[in-house]
Order: C-alpha cells, then sequence, then structure tokens
C-alpha cells in the first residue's frame, strides 16, 4: 500500500472536515443525554433510602462497561434497525456507566462526620446535597464524565458502520478503499477531538471544583 | 431544659444496648458533663438530644417539647453541637464554616462577619490569620476550636458538646475552659459537656453523669460524686487522688474551726486565706509559710482557724480509710 501525500492533504482539507460536526452530535448529544441521566440517578441511588441499592446497580454499570458498543447496536437493532437514532441509543447507554458510576463513589465517599456535622448545624438533606455532598463530588463526576467523552469520542467512529454518519465515515471508506490516507485524517481529527474536548472538560472541572481544592 | 426519661438505643444489628434506660434531667443554666469509657453511649446520647438518632424507646423533651415532634433542622439550629471528629467542611473558609449556622437562619453578613471574628478571638485564634483560610491549612487543636466557635454562632441557648478540648494542649485547654466558664456565668446556657478528663469534669460541671456499657452508674455533683463513688467503677474513674482533688473543690470555710482572733503572726506573716478559697490554696500556703495551720478570713476579717489536723481528719473521712 503506498501512500499519497497530495491525497492525504485533500482528504485533510476537503474530504475529513465536513464529518467534523457530525461527529460532534454523535459525542455531545449522548453525552448530554447520559449526564441528564446518570447524574440524576446517582444522586437518587445515594440518598438513605436508596442506598442499599447501590452495590447491585454499581455492577450492573461496570458490567455494561465490558459489552462493546457494537454488541449493544446489535442488541437493539431489531427493534430500532439501522441509523443514526440506534447509533445515539448505544452510544448514550455506553456513556452513561463511567458518569454514573463516578457519581455514586463521589458522593458516597464523602466523609461521615463532614455530613454529620451539616446535618448537626441544622441544615436540610437538600441544603447538605446541595451545598455539602455535590461540591465535594465535583472532582469525581468530572474525572468520569472526561471519561465517558474521550471513550465516545473513539467509539463514536463505529456508528458509521451502522449508518449513524460521523468521521467514521472517511475511516471505513479508508479501509474498504485501501486508502491510508484518509485513515489517517480521520484518526488525526479524532484525535483531535479527543484532546479538545478532555481540555475542555478539565477546565469546566476547574471552575467547578470546591475552594480549597483550587489551591 | 433537656429531660431524658427511660431512654434506651439499640442499633440494628447490635446485640446489647447502647444506652440503657437512662433517666436524667438538665437544668436551665446548668453545665452536665457526662464521663465514662469508650462506647458506653455518651455521643449516642448527644445525637439523640438534637435527633441525628432517635431512640428505640423512651421521651426526650426539650423546653418542654417532645423532640420527636418538632422540626429537625429548626431543633438542630437552636443547639450548638460541637461534634467528636470536629467536621469542618473543607471546601469552605474558616469565617464561612464558623458562619454556617447564621448563614441557615439567615442573618445579615456584616452581623454574621462581626461574630464570627469575635468568637474565634474568645477561642484563642487570630481572626485576621484564620478566616480566609481553609480548614485543611489549621492544626488539629485549631480546627477543634473553630468547632467549637461554630456551635455557638448563632448563640443557641443549648448546647451540646462532644470532648469539645480533646485536641487542644493542656495549656491552652485550661486557658479556654476558664473563657467558656466565665461565658457561662453570663450567658447561662443549658450544656451537655462531654469529656474523657476526670479534671475537666470536676472543674465544667455542675452535674456529673457516670455511665458504663450504656447505663448511668451515678449521677451528682463533682463533690458529691468525689465524696461518695456508687461503686469500684466510680471509684477507678476518679483515680487515686481523690482526696486531692477533693480538696480543689472543698472551701476552706466548711473545715475550719470558727474563731475571732488567731494568733497574730499567723495574719503579719501572709499565713492566710480567704474562706471561699479551696482548702488545697491552704496547703500551698502552709507549706510555703512552713506553719501547720493558717487563718482563714472573709474579705479583711478573720474568722476561723484551719489546721493540717483538720485536713487529714476530712481526707480520711471522705475516703472512708481509719484514722
Ligand atoms: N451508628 C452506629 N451503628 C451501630 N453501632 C453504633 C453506632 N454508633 C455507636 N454505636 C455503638 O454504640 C456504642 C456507644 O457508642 P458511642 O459513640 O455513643 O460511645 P462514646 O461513649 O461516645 O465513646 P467515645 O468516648 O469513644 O467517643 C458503641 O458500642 C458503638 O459501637
Ligand atoms: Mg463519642
Amino acid at each position: 500500500m503506498s501512500f499519497d501525500p497530495g491525497l492525504f492533504m485533500k482528504a485533510m482539507s476537503h474530504q475529513a472536515p465536513p464529518y467534523i460536526l457530525e461527529h460532534l452530535n454523535l459525542v455531545l448529544i449522548p453525552m448530554g443525554i447520559a449526564i441528564l441521566i446518570a447524574l440524576p440517578t446517582g444522586i437518587v441511588i445515594t440518598r438513605p433510602g436508596y442506598r442499599h441499592l447501590s452495590p447491585r446497580i454499581m455492577a450492573v454499570f461496570n458490567a455494561g462497561q465490558t459489552i462493546p458498543p457494537l454488541a449493544v447496536i446489535a442488541i437493539f437493532f431489531p427493534f430500532l434497525g439501522l441509523g443514526y437514532g440506534p447509533a445515539i441509543l448505544a452510544l448514550t447507554i455506553y456513556a452513561l456507566m463511567p458518569i454514573a458510576r463516578n457519581t455514586i463513589t463521589g458522593i458516597s465517599t464523602v466523609p461521615e462526620d463532614i455530613k454529620e456535622a451539616a446535618r448537626g448545624m441544622g441544615m436540610t438533606s437538600w441544603q447538605v446535597l446541595r451545598r455539602v455532598e455535590l461540591p465535594l463530588s465535583v472532582p469525581a463526576i468530572m474525572s468520569g464524565i472526561k471519561t465517558s467523552a474521550v471513550l465516545t469520542v473513539s467509539t463514536a467512529v463505529l456508528a458509521a458502520l451502522v449508518g449513524g454518519k460521523g468521521m467514521g465515515a472517511i475511516i471505513f471508506a479508508g479501509i474498504n478503499f485501501f486508502q491510508p490516507e484518509l485513515i489517517l485524517a480521520g484518526t488525526i481529527y479524532i484525535g483531535a477531538m479527543a484532546v479538545f474536548i478532555e481540555r475542555f472538560i478539565v477546565l469546566m472541572e476547574w471552575l467547578l471544583s470546591p475552594a480549597h481544592l483550587k489551591g | 431544659m433537656i429531660e431524658l426519661e427511660n431512654i434506651t438505643k439499640k442499633f440494628p444489628g447490635a446485640d446489647s444496648f447502647s444506652v440503657d434506660r437512662i433517666s436524667f434531667r438538665v437544668n436551665e443554666g446548668n453545665i452536665c458533663v457526662f464521663l465514662g469509657p469508650s462506647g458506653c453511649g455518651k455521643t449516642t446520647i448527644l445525637r439523640m438530644i438534637n435527633r441525628l438518632e432517635e431512640p428505640s424507646s423512651g421521651n426526650i423533651f426539650v423546653n418542654g417539647k417532645n423532640v420527636l415532634e418538632v422540626d429537625p433542622s429548626g431543633l438542630r439550629q437552636s443547639m450548638g453541637y460541637v461534634i467528636q471528629q470536629i467536621g469542618l467542611l473543607p471546601h469552605r473558609t474558616i469565617e464561612q464554616n464558623v458562619g454556617l449556622v447564621p448563614e441557615l437562619l439567615g442573618w445579615e453578613a456584616d452581623k454574621t462577619r462581626k461574630r464570627v471574628r469575635e468568637l474565634l478571638e474568645v477561642m484563642g485564634l487570630k481572626p485576621d490569620e484564620v478566616v480566609r483560610k481553609y480548614p485543611h491549612q489549621l492544626s488539629g487543636g485549631q480546627m477543634q476550636r473553630v468547632g467549637v466557635a461554630r456551635a455557638m454562632a448563632a448563640d443557641p441557648p443549648i448546647m451540646l458538646m462532644d470532648e469539645p478540648f480533646g485536641a487542644v494542649d493542656p495549656i491552652v485547654r485550661i486557658r479556654l475552659q476558664d473563657e467558656f466558664l466565665s461565658l457561662q456565668q453570663k450567658f447561662q446556657k443549658t450544656i451537655c459537656f462531654v469529656t474523657h478528663d476526670i479534671n475537666e469534669a470536676i472543674k465544667m460541671g455542675d452535674y456529673l453523669i457516670i455511665l458504663n456499657q450504656g447505663r448511668l452508674i451515678q449521677m451528682g455533683s463533682p463533690i458529691d460524686v468525689l465524696t461518695s463513688p456508687a461503686d469500684e467503677f466510680v471509684l477507678s474513674l476518679i483515680g487515686e487522688d481523690r482526696g486531692v482533688k477533693i480538696l480543689d473543690l472543698t472551701r476552706c470555710e466548711t473545715l475550719m474551726e470558727p474563731m475571732r482572733e488567731t494568733p497574730d503572726d499567723l495574719m503579719g506573716s501572709g499565713c492566710f486565706v480567704q474562706s471561699i478559697q479551696p482548702v488545697k490554696l491552704a496547703l500551698e500556703v502552709m507549706m510555703k509559710k512552713d506553719s501547720d495551720h493558717v487563718a482563714v478570713c472573709r474579705e479583711e476579717k478573720v474568722i476561723g482557724l484551719l489546721s493540717w489536723k483538720n485536713i487529714k481528719k476530712h481526707i480520711n473521712r471522705v475516703s472512708g480509710e481509719d484514722e
């Protein structure tokens, strides 16, 4: 297989860029939905009434993480068919796990004596959650979101296989037509997106982190 | 006023009672000290009073109201709570930590700020140095003092203090005790105070409640407990130097022989004490002046004579030994 720099430059400048937005959608939409589901779930599971459920739910999340995303798509295929929708669904399920897992870990590792003091001073359980548990869990939650986002950027490549578009389209085209230039260009954009998103989340993490950790 | 009626507490899964049929009352303006070995239920009792824990049976009344029938947050805001593990909020500055309850009560920022500084000062911390720090930047003893200041912030009529001075060094500890007692003289709060230190208990308590394995073993004023310990357990808790401790709590006037005149040389040579001073001090004066008796005065006037013989007789009597 030969490498044609001209073709590579063309892939970088013309063929790949249109897929960037598509790919970002495949990342941001599942991430948004996953955060909206996983955060409240994680919070509810750590409330005293449901806490006993959390080991089992964590086990489900951990197991879920070991299923390949393609398998998730395969499972839903009979109901949802191929295309953009099923791809989004599979990616959402995939993105859910690290966020939920870290939210639960983060909240449940807030030291008991701190929560006890907050309650003892007369905070309601809602105030304890808002002013103590959540702020102290920000680092854990954000690191879950980060893991999830980076994972989704690369997993979203598979969406192209089921007609879900994205940067995967150009990579698989490169594989099918024996054009390494396309594969390389697609991969570079994927990497760049991953780095960019990761940096963005690190910034958010810093902004939201509890004050004593900012030094 | 705090009243416990036949309170028991058994934690789920535990095979014995953590608190076993305990009743007592703490009157308004009194300091009640809880004393007992680790695990005897002191913390559990405090936590039931502010409803962080609910008793398995029995009733608790605070100012006549059953605590199970009032809103828990409101109840807790009306009681200062110094928790044993300190429990400062790590993401908040010292100023925000101390101002926590005022903030929950909606005080004006200015009023809170002034109050926070005042309390840090009382606790022997320099406000300018610490207000902007975070808890992890302080030493254990400093954090504990911030915890005490936090409990006092909204000026609650009731305080629950779980080993409030356990982590501070002995010198600062004595200063804080004195400071606290003089505040107490002024503000007359109703206080439940847990300690492991018998000397602290004697010094701070209007009442002592001695606990062992969840049961109330003895209740009474420090001098009652020292002079007539209920059993071997209480005796061992008080320690070997019971006699000396008693002399610290006994006023000279109780042991003196009333007398209008004493040999002149006693007054002239400075060998005298005030009637309300502790007998221990009289002993010190005797040793310094190399005398076996001292004059006891009320203001300037001699009212009696305290002799070594009387002191010894008293010690022997209260410690139940033969003369
Ligand atoms: N949440 C809990 N669950 C189960 N058992 C508990 C719980 N809290 C306390 N206990 C038990 O109740 C008993 C009394 O505990 P408590 O904390 O009141 O002791 P304490 O007198 O405060 O001891 P220390 O001086 O060490 O602080 C102990 O045997 C303890 O193991
Ligand atoms: Mg305790």
